[in-house]
């Protein structure tokens, strides 16, 4: 009989995601284990005894899963579970801190074809703004962004914070290659004067973007926001908007919603945590799943839809 | 339809071992289930509420598995859980803390099977040295070589004191005669194999115990056993894979052979597996602990 596919799922939290849970049964996953409060030193221990009670060809069915919320907490335990390995002995892993690899790589996809499609155009060069962008969504969205070209700020109610969470995202997601700046909302007036998208990834409840400042925005294309609570994070927008013209816009402007970027967030969580099962058994090498694959993974998906 | 089997993994530790977690799944149980930072005095109640659910023949697709670092501490758990069964409500129970139980067995076995082997004696009698004797696995070595006629002194790298400790709480719990000591140099190490029969190297992985030198103090070493599987191995001259090799640098001594760290993890690894399997198998509820875990360790070796 065939070994039955483990994920040992690691959190720093108290709990695991139900959320994560689900998607991975739902991925052929069959046994789903749970590692709460897992501190970066414990890794390389929970990492050795992972592989060591199965053959290379039992390790072809196990898999680590690395949750929790943090996107600096789960990048290092992901770097830490990787140089914990031992040829043969190796798996797949996927880093994926309170869905936002995921949630994020949808989002800018999603942002990136809309502005090719409506605006025939890229990220490269534009102005960004990630409106709320302190928590681990705004984060990657803005490391993503800066990625693809984008002139990428980081706009929250304090600027201080703004500013030390845009350092660490170039400093730790960016390897220094990335310049995202650091801005505060009292400013949004003068910063949507440039702005080419916003991307609203603050907490549920909040309007971020007023119909004032969308008024005000001469140059604006896209607008997402990954708030699935009304009020929505941007005025006028609705969860289901995929590519809608948004209300009040004077740039031509479209909108994406909570709904829209869910589904590919949901279909681009799927396929990663599919692949990890599959790569080895397809002879492929062991995949450590971060950010920049879940943003591959979602433009791909995006094409081929 | 047959219930689900589901084997409950109580872990006085923050984190259930993955490496048991493997083994259980692919020992077939088909669910899970991990509870961690468990403390004795929840053992009752975890138990009656894992028994008391599936009806008499669910039980029997019930297993609980205790984990955690300390020997003693699992043994105390299995106590518990022993005691709060309620016949016929009432399930299996496996006890391995840090593979200690399992690891130790497959130790023990494999080298009685060399002095069968080689010298065509038991344990009965031999002197016996368990260097890193003061860790699970090392305890776990001394008490069932003890409890299978072998006069055994386990051995503390630095601490008398923790040595006397370990050897009075284990004598008094299991029954078993450990002698201690204190072994921090090579003097005191040559002094202590000079009279060796057998020696039990169980330190720290990555730290080698035993050298040439010391080796060659010995004068009726006649089987020695390592599970330290990170180089610089534990006893010079004793290669993971052997299993009755010649003990090159036992210059004194006649026909000694050594068992190293694969030899003993191979043994481990099929006696974890049947003996998580037979909790599954088995008609009637089956408590299995390190004197288990030896006699079905000897058995795998017939």
């Amino acid at each position: 009989m065939e070994k039955p596919f483990i994920l040992h799922m690691f959190t720093s939290e108290k709990n695991l995601s139900p959320f994560d849970v689900n998607m991975a049964l739902d991925a052929g996953w069959i046994s789903t284990i749970p590692y709460t409060n897992v501190e970066i030193g414990e890794v390389q221990a929970l990492v050795q005894d992972t592989i060591f009670s199965r053959s290379p060809s039992g390790l072809k069915r196990t898999g680590i899963f690395i949750g929790g919320r943090s996107a600096l907490t789960a990048v290092e335990m992901l770097r830490v579970a990787k140089q914990s390995m031992f040829a043969p002995f190796e798996l797949c892993m996927l880093a994926d801190p309170s869905g936002a690899f995921t949630t994020a790589a949808a989002m800018v996809a999603l942002v990136e074809s809309k502005l090719k499609k409506h605006h025939n155009t890229t990220l490269e060069g534009k102005s960004v703004l990630i409106m709320g962008g302190t928590g681990p969504v705004g984060q990657i969205a803005a490391v993503l962004s800066a990625n693809a070209g984008a002139r990428t700020r980081i706009v929250g109610r304090q600027l201080e914070k703004s500013r030390s969470v845009a350092e660490t995202c170039n400093r730790e997601f960016g390897g220094g290659k990335i310049h995202i700046e650091g801005d505060a909302d009292a400013n949004k007036p003068t910063l949507i004067q440039t702005a080419d998208v916003v991307m609203a990834t603050g907490a549920a409840g909040i309007q971020l973007l007023s119909a004032e400042l969308i008024a005000a925005a001469p140059l604006l294309k896209v607008a997402a926001d990954v708030n699935a609570v009304p009020p929505s994070g941007i005025a006028g927008l609705d969860p289901h908007h995929d590519g809608t013209p948004l209300a009040g816009s004077q740039s031509g402007a479209v909108s994406l919603g909570a709904l829209a970027i869910g589904n590919v967030k949901y279909q681009t969580q799927h396929i990663l945590l599919e692949r990890m099962r599959n790569q080895l058994l397809d002879g492929g090498k062991p995949l450590f799943l971060g950010f920049e694959e879940a943003f591959a993974v979602a433009r791909e998906y995006l094409k081929g839809r | 339809m047959e219930k689900r089997s589901i084997l409950h993994m109580l872990d006085p530790m923050p984190h259930n071992s993955p490496f048991d977690i493997n083994m259980a799944v692919d020992a077939g149980f088909d669910l899970i289930i991990p509870y961690n930072n468990v403390k004795l005095e929840e053992i009752t109640g975890l138990v009656q509420d894992a028994i008391f659910s599936r009806g008499p023949t669910g039980v029997k697709r019930t297993a609980i598995f205790v984990g955690g670092r300390d020997i003693g501490i699992a043994m105390e758990i299995m106590e518990a859980a022993k005691k709060a069964m309620v016949p016929p409500f009432e399930v299996s129970i496996f006890a391995d803390p840090s593979g200690a139980f399992t690891t130790a067995a497959a130790l023990v076995a494999c080298i009685e099977k060399q002095l069968q082997e080689k010298h065509g004696i038991g344990l009965e009698g031999c002197r016996s040295v368990v260097f890193g004797g003061t860790g699970p696995v090392g305890i776990a070595t001394g008490v069932i070589a003890s409890l299978n006629g072998a006069d055994v002194t386990i051995v503390d790298h630095i601490s008398i004191d923790n040595a006397l400790e370990k050897a009075t709480e284990y004598n008094h719990r299991c029954d078993a005669s450990l002698k201690a000591t204190f072994a921090s140099s090579d003097a005191d190490k040559a002094r202590l194999i000079s009279n060796a029969d057998v020696v039990f190297c169980t330190a720290k992985a990555g730290i080698q115990v035993l050298s040439a030198s010391i080796l060659a103090d010995a004068r009726q070493l006649k089987v020695a056993g390592d599970v330290n599987a990170v180089p610089p191995l534990g006893i010079e001259g004793i290669r993971r894979s052997h299993f009755g090799a010649p003990l090159i640098h036992a210059t004194g001594c006649n026909g000694a052979v050594g068992v190293g760290a694969f030899a003993v993890g191979d043994i481990k690894y099929q006696l974890q597996n049947k003996l998580l399997a037979e909790m599954l198998s088995t008609e009637t509820p089956v408590y299995l602990d390190f004197r288990d875990a030896f006699q079905r360790a000897r058995a795998l070796l017939k």
